[in-house]
């Protein structure tokens, strides 16, 4: 798994690319308490390249999303597709994450 | 007749699921699996290993063994430890889907992938072996 960030008007864009396992999947929520400290509120998790998710990944993305909207802020998701968004469907979290087709409509929405 | 099992056995740790997934994917290579089927034995695997890497042997060491069989368009797979008596399609209650986010458990929804994805799961301890064994199957479930 590989993570990019970069850092955009009102939200920073993790794009994240690869399989998110049980070996890796902490990294995310990792990142994505990293920018939190630095006084980011919103991200933007860009998964067009994410090619597999367990649920040590959807526990990553859960305790990252929660701890976000404790501090007003959200995780969006972008372009989930394939067996990651089958993931989320079969556990029924895809309703609980803000989900868009692209990071502009993402922070459109914002 | 079914073809025998072939076995392969590891350290019990997370390290070792994706030589697993390996070994099992070899198993599979005539079942005409496409890319999104492999990803979910993968998955299949990954939940049931880490469950077993996390809990079978209190944070000792042990051993995994993972087997599977040909049989006819589908993959018997077992995965059997000898940790504690551990029945983890009884022992979580299921997780509450209906949650929002701030209230939803993070965790349980490993074994909800499993029942989701293969048929025929079952638990079975006997010599001291806790044994998971499912079947799956040679062609996209996908409707």
């Amino acid at each position: 798994m590989h993570i990019v960030a970069t850092q955009v008007d009102k939200a920073v864009v993790l794009k994240v690319s690869g399989r998110m396992d049980a070996e890796n999947a902490d990294e995310f929520d990792k990142a994505c308490d990293a920018w939190s400290s630095k006084g980011s509120k919103n991200i933007i998790a860009d998964l067009a390249d994410l090619q597999y998710v367990s649920s040590m990944g959807l526990r990553s993305f859960l305790s990252a999303a929660q701890k976000l909207k404790a501090a007003s802020g959200l995780l969006m998701l972008v372009g989930l597709h394939g067996l990651p968004l089958q993931v989320f469907e079969m556990t029924k979290l895809s309703s609980l994450f803000p989900m868009f087709e692209s990071t502009q409509k993402a922070l459109d929405s914002l | 007749m079914p073809e025998p099992f072939t076995r392969l056995k590891l350290p019990a740790q997370v390290q070792s699921v994706r030589i697993f997934h390996e070994f099992v994917r070899d198993g599979a290579a005539g079942l005409g699996l496409d890319a999104s089927d492999l990803f979910k034995l993968d998955l299949v695997l990954e939940e049931i290993l880490v469950n077993i890497a996390r809990y079978a042997y209190d944070g000792g060491v042990g051993e995994v063994e993972v087997g599977y069989s040909a049989q006819g368009d589908t993959l018997q797979v077992e995965v059997s430890d000898q940790g504690r008596k551990y029945n983890p399609l009884e022992a979580a209650p299921a997780p509450d889907l209906t949650l929002g986010l701030a209230d939803r458990p993070i965790g349980g929804l490993g074994v909800l992938l499993v029942k989701q994805i293969v048929s025929s799961l079952t638990y079975r301890h006997n010599d001291g072996r806790n044994t998971l064994s499912f079947r799956f199957p040679g062609h996209s479930t996908d409707s």
